[in-house]
């Protein structure tokens, strides 16, 4: 327990290191956030609506008149929307079918389609959000009069609008909101694989290794001693990034936040894992830093399909994208933040993380010399 | 029961040899001294007694223990100070030595009797960080660290390495003092004058031990005449002296040269007159030469060229 203590004291004093791992997720964050500026006013929209309704009328008047849209082109045709959104006359396009408010009253099926310049991920996302809800309040609106107009009440077909979303140029939105799992990833990741690793190596290379070596203290409980606060540190970080990117950036957390915790810890003993098992294969700290940077970050960054989407890797490189951890984490998180599915959802990604847990923990046991 | 025992270690890294078959006792409460230059095999032997490498061969038994089999039970009962101090330098001078404390399931207070001679030097300074202490006081620090736990024996690498001479002759007085408690000390150094402090020393080149024995002991197996040249032109005097052919050594001791003879059987006045004139016939003038008594470094400096010759 004092050693615990002792480690704490370590973490504490070197304020400078300290400040960068606080102080480098924030900017990340609060980069990526203003980077990516996710409010939204003004948005282009171009119309193509052949059926020319009241229903649809009311529905563009409506979303003309919110603040976050501007309706700026009337389509005669499908193929307008590709020349509005190259000509940069159009950020989003709505496309109603025809004979749209028989459909929508009747028949129950009316739909909406919204097409969204993916290109332009920092509105994709947010314009749907809008615009759906918009559209969904229109349908309530609608059902009620449809009610008040059967005075006998005998409401026959529900009123049903349904609203698709196609993304153009950039059909699985990356960037925006999906760079703050890879961020947690990626920072979770350095902090714990390398600041254990190198807390751990600087004792070997200090020579006070070789004091705690000769000492009745088993040395495995020298190594978890480390462990314990990069493992606070590591939660803390993890609230921080939290709180940023739901107050900062407005990253709506749709799925539920105990399981995004539940997951990030996990995620943290893994990469806690990793920097024992660097520990005990290296002495020097600058080889240590070399590892968890060059085996730790870049796979982390280009593999786990933070920037690139893996789908689209070669095979190869896909296989090889399994092997780390990290992509099954943003993964995970991914669909639980922003997708907002169930744990059940990511429970591969979860039992992966189990078993790297279990693989490098077992790996550093047998690797740890209780000599020199 | 012997502190320690070693028999015949054999320590290589790679084809390098550090030790080539090393054998030594230290009785109870003894300071065994090992006596040789960086590189000799010192830290080996330390390592392989306080359990930190296997040796390659031998064996070893530290009190009783043998360092292979029981290394657990070893490193309860042995108190170690590597040859770089091991201190945390970002703590201070009282968290580093309650931090050793409780490592060994002790605390301070408990110890306090133990350590109070050498850690009341600390006291005054014992909220400050470790690494702003200066190398004295560093020293004095590790060995309080090393000793809080009242090992049986005490193993320190070159504590002296790096030290001021005023606190190289206090940490002496305080190894005295703690042999006169019952502890066994194993100590390495390179320096041949704080051999005669140990009770015995071994003096150790390349892996082996040149000779095991009292300082006092060795010195007196050194017969042959031994002389302190002082002249002028000290370099190239060094290598005129070499080519004496009755001269079997000579080494430069800081302002002098020594010069070992070979067995001769002529007077000391003689000897003198033999280098005057082979000297002067070299164009060396206004030399002063003299018979000096050896000390532990002419006798190391005489083994390990023998130990090279053959």
């Amino acid at each position: 327990m004092s050693f615990v203590g002792k480690e704490f004291n370590h973490i504490l004093r070197d304020t400078r290191t300290l400040m960068v791992l606080l102080v480098m997720p924030v900017v990340m964050i609060v980069l990526f956030g203003f980077a990516l500026s996710t409010e939204i006013k003004d948005v282009k929209v171009a119309v193509y609506d052949p059926s020319k309704d009241a229903a649809t009328a009311r529905i563009i008047t409506q979303i003309d008149a919110s603040e976050y849209f501007t309706v700026t082109a009337s389509l005669d045709g499908e193929d307008g929307i590709l020349k509005a959104f190259q000509d940069n006359t159009a950020d989003i396009a709505l496309v109603f079918e025809d004979n749209f408010y028989h459909r929508a009253v009747h028949d129950g099926d009316g739909s909406v389609q919204v097409i969204v310049d993916g290109s332009n991920t920092n509105i994709g996302s947010m314009a749907v959000f809008y615009v759906s809800s918009i559209v969904s309040s229109f349908q309530k609106d609608l059902a009620q009069e449809a009610a008040l107009n059967r005075a006998d009440g005998s409401a026959v077909t529900p009123v049903r609008i349904s609203t698709s979303t196609r993304m153009m140029y950039n059909p699985q939105m990356k960037s925006a909101f999906n760079f703050v799992p890879g961020v947690m990833g990626m920072i979770l990741m350095l902090i714990c694989a390398m600041m254990t690793s190198v807390s751990i190596v600087r004792e070997k290379e200090r020579g006070t290794m070789e004091v705690l070596l000769v000492s009745p203290v088993k040395p495995f409980s020298v190594i978890l001693a480390k462990a314990i606060p990069y493992f606070v540190v590591s939660a803390f970080i993890l609230l921080l990034v939290l709180c940023l990117s739901v107050f900062l950036i407005k990253v709506p957390i749709t799925g539920s936040l105990l399981w995004v915790i539940f997951v990030s810890l996990l995620f943290i003993l893994v990469s806690l894992s990793i920097g024992i098992l660097i520990s005990t294969l290296v002495s020097k700290q600058e080889v240590a830093i070399l590892i968890s940077g060059m085996v730790l970050m870049l796979p982390t960054m280009l593999l786990s399909g933070m920037l690139f989407p893996v789908e689209s890797m070669p095979k190869v490189l896909q296989w090889i994208s399994y092997t780390v951890p990290a992509k099954w984490y943003i993964e995970a998180i991914k669909m639980m933040m922003i997708q907002g599915l169930g744990i059940r959802y990511c429970l591969d990604a979860v039992l992966i993380l189990c078993g790297f847990l279990t693989l490098f923990t077992g790996l550093s046991v047998i690797k740890f010399k209780d000599r020199l | 029961m012997y502190s320690v025992e070693a028999d015949n270690l054999i320590k290589r890294y790679g084809s390098n040899e550090a030790l080539r078959g090393v054998s030594f006792r230290v009785d109870a409460g003894e300071i065994f001294g090992i006596i040789g230059p960086d590189g000799a095999g010192k830290t080996s032997i330390f390592r392989i007694l306080t359990t930190l490498i296997l040796p390659d061969g031998g064996s070893a038994r530290v009190l009783g223990q043998d360092v292979v089999r029981d290394y657990h039970e070893i490193r309860r009962r042995v108190g170690y100070m590597p040859g770089r101090f091991s201190l945390y330098q970002d703590l201070s001078v009282e968290e580093n030595i309650r931090f050793f404390a409780t490592l060994f399931g002790t605390t301070l207070e408990e110890n306090y009797d133990l350590v109070k001679d050498i850690y009341s030097y600390l006291e005054p300074f014992r909220k400050r960080k470790a690494g702003a202490l200066s190398g004295g006081m560093k020293q004095k620090l590790a060995l309080s660290c090393a000793l809080i736990h009242k090992p049986e024996v005490l193993f320190l690498d070159e504590p002296t390495t790096g030290v001021d001479p005023v606190s190289r002759k206090e940490f002496w007085t305080m190894l005295t003092r703690l042999k006169q408690q019952g502890l066994s000390i194993v100590v390495s150094t390179p320096y041949m004058d704080e051999a005669t402090l140990c009770d015995r020393i071994a003096l150790i080149e390349h892996g082996r031990f040149l000779d095991t024995d009292t300082p006092a002991g060795i010195i007196s197996k050194f017969t042959l005449p031994l002389l302190a040249v002082d002249g002028p032109h000290m370099p190239s005097l060094l290598r005129d002296i070499r080519q004496i052919p009755q001269v079997f050594s000579c080494f430069a001791f800081g302002d002098t040269h020594h010069v070992v003879l070979r067995e001769s059987g002529l007077s000391e006045e003689a000897q003198i007159d033999l280098l005057h004139t082979a000297l002067y016939a070299k164009g060396h003038t206004d030399l002063t030469i003299r018979h000096i008594k050896p000390g532990v470094e002419d006798c190391f400096m005489y083994l390990d060229t023998l130990e090279e010759r053959s």
